[in-house]
């Protein structure tokens, strides 16, 4: 194709058909609708399935089901359909459920500044659902990423068997930019282990060590199996006992846990003798470059660390990172909500500071120089 | 004017020959409506500003509750009491606010898909329950807001942005649905006929229980300017001697799709309004005692 003038959530459509998404169901919501739109023309033409659903409950309803019957599945929303997604997010949790989540946030909350941008989505995507367990989320901050994360975000989804989140802006989501969706690497494709046939049961829980992912077998496939929303035994019974429940809560949490070196996805700009250090994500980290490369050119050294993976936090990378940092600046469409995360990490004699608005506009290059004090 | 103006014009009506009533243009807020030229939305606010002023409602005494959508801006247009909530919720906030002071008169407006997709499941309960509400459903048959997706009420094999093969869930009938949840009031009315929509209004707003009217309120920017003459086309008001007391003609007329008809298509003043119930229950319950429901029925009807 070369290089073509498409916006972000084109690139997460084409990304998702890239990773062989063959179900999407979605209610219509701005900024997220194109991909609802895209997915039309996409998903029918490859053989798949597309529904426009009654509401985003009944969307991400037909979603966790067709992923538990084979499928691969995307679905999209923003900030209020988020909310109304939450119980059936607590659903794919407990039924370990792969499909992937995009959230092109908008400013909030409720109806918020319909439909500008903001990205205050960011812990309540942590803590998106009732119990308190840990998922997945990345952040694209260009085009290109966007597809790329997207691909990934699948993989993930597959190799976890977890709902996966894909967190943008609608300043990502619909604004239209140059690139070449050709030239992204992509890592190979990943799908979901299943398990073979002749087996003498499905479990479909099934786990040796906590952070095992259970091998999966679809509905309508070789073995009967059996989900429930309440909390389970490996084979998919209800259960009360305390033993066996405390089990599958290690289970659900060591399986995120444990994958944090495999699933951290940060891009590293450290400069030698640096003592600033500025983290960012999603496209204030276009903003955060700008503001760099002016800081650099005018004699200062700053060393910055771009997140694509927000949960779990990756900390290894952001300790890593913050090694002799004197200063860590965080310029976020929100006021403040992963500076909390940075806070925690720092080293005790570092000054962390925030550059937070949610204005419904971006972050600007001047700002983060400014407040930041990059100069 | 402030409310209490509202309150000195009550008692100037009481006890006075001379009555002061209201114009509709008292019932404009400040806020230009940004609907679309020629969006059937002007006629609904429109009809329902000359109701009310023709009801002679005080303004304080009326709310009127929305959810999102282009329709669901219509609370910002008006001086009454409003409130411009999530999509698919306006019935129960309006629940709330009804229950919570009977004495307002509670609108509700929305579109077909704040209505009868995302806030469906409201709909059999509010009309079960009879609940003393006037719901306006603004029907385009599109999602105006969100830009032409298909909705509820698009008619089959409709292209939208939404429905690139043409759509294929049939449609929702709204008078079948509401019929079948036991509504008392039922009535359809059209944007483009200005006086059948401020009556039916009028007579929904007076009605005492649930009364639902559908009106036909095209968008003219996600399915063309041609919806006027094509509901014109499809459309016809039902005669002088239709008799809407009859649910079995209601029904009839509900299962005829290739023909809207417009006016009043069933009413039953023989229903108890929710409120009216609990009120007495809750008289009861102060006296520390427990009343059957068939009794307090009866004590109401005598
Ligand atoms: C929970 C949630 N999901 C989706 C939306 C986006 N949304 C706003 S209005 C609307 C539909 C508008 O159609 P309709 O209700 O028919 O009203 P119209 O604009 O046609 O008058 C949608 C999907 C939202 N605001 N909240
Ligand atoms: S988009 Fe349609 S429904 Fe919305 S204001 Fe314009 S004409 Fe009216
Ligand atoms: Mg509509």
């Amino acid at each position: 194709m070369g290089y073509e003038f498409i916006e972000g959530n084109e690139a997460i459509a084409r990304g998702a058909m890239r990773a062989g998404c063959d179900f999407f169901a979605s209610y219509p919501i701005t900024p997220a609708s194109s991909i609802l739109h895209y997915m039309n023309d996409f998903v029918p033409e490859a053989g798949g399935l597309v529904i426009q659903a009654e509401d985003e409950i009944a969307s991400l309803g037909f979603c966790i089901a067709a992923a538990m019957a084979g499928r691969k599945v995307l679905t999209s929303t923003s900030g209020p359909g988020m909310s109304l997604y939450s119980e059936n997010i607590g659903l794919a949790i407990m039924g370990e459920t792969p499909l992937v989540i995009v959230n092109i946030q908008r400013q909030g909350p409720a109806t918020g500044s319909a439909t500008k941008g903001a990205e205050g989505d960011i812990q309540f995507t942590r803590w998106v659902t009732s119990g308190g367990l840990p998922i997945i989320a990345l952040s694209p901050a260009t085009v290109e990423e966007a597809y790329e994360l997207t691909f990934i975000a699948f993989n993930f989804a597959e190799k976890y068997r977890t709902p996966l989140f894909l967190l943008t802006s609608k300043d990502l989501g619909v604004t239209k930019d140059s690139a070449n969706l050709d030239l992204v690497k992509l890592p190979p494709r990943f799908d979901r282990k299943k398990l073979p046939p002749g087996q003498k049961e499905y479990l479909p829980h099934y786990f040796e060590k906590p952070e095992d992912v259970p091998l999966i077998s679809d509905f309508g496939g070789d073995y009967i199996a059996r989900y429930t929303t309440s909390m389970h035994d490996k084979a998919g019974y209800l259960t009360a006992n305390p033993a066996v429940i405390q089990e599958m809560i290690d289970h659900l949490t060591a399986k995120i846990e444990s994958a944090i070196d495999d699933i951290t996805l940060v891009k590293e700009d450290f400069q030698e003798g640096a003592d600033t250090l500025v983290v960012s994500y999603g496209v204030i980290s276009r903003s955060a470059a700008v503001a760099i490369e002016e800081a650099r050119a005018k004699g200062r050294k700053i060393s910055s660390l771009v997140l694509q993976t927000l949960w779990p936090v990756p900390e290894k990378a952001i300790r890593d990172a913050m090694k002799g940092i004197k200063k860590v600046v965080v310029p976020e469409m929100n006021m403040g909500q992963y500076l909390i995360e940075i806070e925690k990490l720092a080293p005790p004699d570092a000054k962390v500071i925030g550059v937070c608005k949610m204005n419904t506009t971006l972050v600007t290059p001047g700002e983060i120089i400014e407040k930041g004090g990059l100069l | 004017m402030s409310s209490n103006e509202d309150q000195i014009m009550e008692k100037e009506e009481t006890g006075n020959t001379k009555k002061p009533g209201y114009s509709a243009k008292d019932y404009k807020s400040p806020l230009k409506p940004i609907w679309c030229p020629g969006c059937g939305d002007f006629a609904v606010l429109n009809a329902l500003q000359q109701s009310f002023a023709k009801l002679r409602l005080p303004r304080h005494k009326v709310a009127v509750i929305s959810g999102i959508g282009c329709s669901s801006r219509i609370p910002g247009y008006l001086s009454t009491y409003g409130f411009n909530s999530l999509h698919g919720r306006a019935i129960p906030l309006a629940i709330g606010v009804k229950l919570a002071n009977p004495d307002n008169t509670v609108v509700v407006a929305g579109g077909d898909g704040d209505l009868f997709s995302i806030g469906a499941g409201h709909m059999p309960h509010v009309a079960r329950k009879n609940i003393n509400l006037t719901v306006l459903a603004m029907d385009n048959r599109i999602y105006g807001l969100t830009k032409g997706q298909m909705s509820p009420t698009t008619p089959l094999d409709t292209y939208t942005s939404t429905t690139a093969y043409g759509s294929y869930d049939p449609p929702v009938n709204m008078v079948k649905y509401v019929l079948a949840y036991g509504a008392g009031f039922v009535a359809r009315a059209f944007s483009g006929n200005l006086p059948l929509l401020t009556s039916l209004i009028m007579q929904g707003i007076e009605y005492k229980g649930f009364a639902f009217i559908q009106v036909l309120s095209p968008c003219v920017t996600y399915r063309g300017k041609a919806e006027y003459d094509s509901i014109r086309e499809n459309s016809e008001v039902l005669p002088d001697t239709y008799d809407p007391t009859d649910h079995k003609s209601a029904c009839e007329i509900g299962d005829i799709e290739d023909k809207q008809y417009l006016g009043l298509i069933y009413r039953n003043d023989n229903l108890i309004p929710y409120e009216d119930r609990i009120i007495e229950m809750r008289k009861h319950a102060q006296k520390g005692k427990v009343i059957p429901v068939g009794e307090l029925i009866n004590l109401y009807r005598t």
